[in-house]
């Protein structure tokens, strides 16, 4: 199985929490800092309160798929015929459901991806920067 | 709710659809609007109200110029994509500029060059969050979202690859006996099998084609679609269902995936014509990918939740079932100008005369729209 390689907007402060906790070996998602509710994808504004203040907080790194799917013809702009194929797993943490993480399935050697399959988060480098691993639990 | 039989679509027409044309979008835009202008009957000076498409990137003054119309009276834009706002939303602003009397004789245009440069994947690569969450991980394209989408169904309600087949090979056959169709080669299961995988379990053959073409369609009053050449074709009912889901969350984020607002599109649109699913002759559902067409059919009713993988499979949308869907091969074997096509085919087979694929003695259709996340059903009936 072969990993996507595709650059990360760093440079972006709305995301750049989610790629600190990668560094720091965490899933880490956005809540509003008054409510302490899920926000998540990090919206520029939070419904009905566009005076809001996001922060980040770890979430478990126990958790789910809700969906996948094995890409074997990348559409990421560019040339990546040789990172697939990979498989693409929407995480949803034990501690926050309905929150869908984004990240690649790992050490699936011999495994069947499916949904509601349990998986451990485990941070992956590609290239320069780190992605969501999930390794099967 | 709008009133039902109001207003009729009096005139249709399209551009050859192609793998890879030569024309720009402004030129089939054109070449379609005079198209249906001409099968309505009608010239162009006749036209004095445009319905746009934001996505099509030419406002009504470029195609009332570039048709030689007459006076503009009357003109919007959809804020709606895909099948949503050509078969769904730009009927409402039409009927509602009619009625309004604002106009009597409404265009509504649209073309789309898939092969340009970055394709039809471009849009959603300029959504922030995609690209900062989901693009690296490498969740990106259409047939990448709907593919997990179609996995969240199975696992819900169960769909072998047969099944699943089914969809895209009776697409196929309603092509084969459709002579503009732009993918007329049978398809059959090895066939199925033989198409590239693209993001389990979509096959290219799950994905609607890619198209250069263009569509377009005249929306008059019922009173004067009398005076015009055709059969009228009313628009008996119409539903738009929408949600607030931004573009940006919408494939990864919203409780059930696969879940778009066609139930109630669908029930506004059954109450204003005052019909029911099986009252139907037939219907035409947008197929971007097996799987929304799947849900779809189900949201129009034509089947139970979570059975239309079933419900294709006994071959009951194919050529002589009991429920014929896309007859003229839809978006995956037809051509895809989004929405478009299907309306217009609804029209034709309405009319009647349309050979090999005419359904007997149609008088009701179903057009189902999705678009992004909102949703259309638009039910016209010949009068």
């Amino acid at each position: 199985m072969g990993l996507p390689n595709y650059p990360v907007h760093l440079e972006d402060p709305l995301f750049q929490g989610f790629y600190d906790g990668l560094d720091a070996g965490e899933l880490r998602v956005t809540v509003d800092a008054e409510t302490g509710e899920f926000q998540w994808y990090p919206p520029e504004v939070v419904p009905g309160r566009p005076d809001a203040r996001l922060e980040w907080r770890a979430v478990s790194p126990l958790g789910h798929a809700y969906t996948f799917t094995t890409v074997v013809r990348s559409l990421l702009p560019g040339d990546h015929k040789d990172e697939v194929p990979y498989t693409v797993i929407l995480f949803e943490p034990d501690d926050a459901p309905g929150v869908r993480i984004a990240g690649v399935l790992v050490d699936d050697e011999g495994v069947t991806p499916a949904c509601g399959m349990r998986l451990r988060f485990r941070p992956v480098e590609v290239g320069d920067h780190k992605i969501a691993g999930f390794v099967p639990a | 709710m709008m009133k039902s039989g109001k207003i009729a679509i009096t005139g249709v027409g399209e551009t050859p659809f192609l793998r890879k044309g030569e024309e720009h979008v402004m030129q089939m835009m054109t070449r379609a609007s005079l198209a249906a202008i001409a099968d309505a009957g009608l010239r162009p000076a006749d036209i004095d109200g445009y319905i746009i498409n934001k996505y099509a990137g030419h406002p009504s003054e470029e195609v009332a110029h570039a048709i030689g119309a007459g006076q503009k009276r009357f003109s919007a834009v959809t804020d709606s994509a895909g099948g949503t706002a050509t078969s769904g939303d730009a009927l409402r602003l039409a009927q509602l500029a009619i009625e309004a009397g604002l106009c009597k004789h409404v265009l509504v245009p649209y073309a789309i060059r898939s092969t340009k440069p970055g394709g039809v994947y471009a849009f959603h690569a300029r959504e922030p969050q995609k690209a900062g969450l989901e693009m690296p991980a490498g969740f990106f394209g259409q047939p990448t979202y709907f593919a997990s989408m179609a996995n969240r169904y199975a696992h819900e309600y169960g769909m072998t690859e047969e099944e699943q087949a089914a969809l895209p090979m009776t697409y196929r056959a309603w092509a084969a006996i459709t002579p503009s169709a732009q993918r007329r080669d049978p398809m059959d299961l090895a066939a199925y099998r033989a198409s590239p995988m693209i993001s389990t379990p979509l096959r290219v053959a799950d994905c609607c084609l890619t198209t250069d073409g263009g569509g377009a369609y005249v929306v008059s009053s019922v009173e004067y679609a009398r005076d015009l050449p055709h059969p009228v074709v009313a628009v008996q009912g119409l539903g738009l269902g929408y949600n607030n889901y931004p573009h940006g969350v919408l494939f990864s984020q919203k409780p059930c995936t696969f879940e778009f607002p066609g139930r109630e599109s669908a029930a506004q649109a059954y109450a204003m014509a005052g019909v029911d699913p099986k009252d139907l002759d037939l219907a035409q559902v947008y197929d971007g990918f097996t799987i929304s067409a799947l849900v779809q059919t189900e949201m129009l009713g034509l089947c139970d939740v979570g059975e239309a993988p079933r419900f294709y499979a006994a071959g009951h949308a194919m050529p002589g079932g009991k429920m014929p869907i896309n007859t003229s091969g839809g978006h995956m074997s037809g051509g895809y100008v989004p929405g478009m096509n299907l309306l217009i085919e609804a029209v034709r087979q309405l009319r009647g005369g349309e050979g090999a694929r005419q359904v007997a003695d149609a008088r009701l259709c179903a057009i189902a729209g999705l678009g992004g996340n909102n949703h259309s059903t638009t039910i016209l009936a010949r009068m």
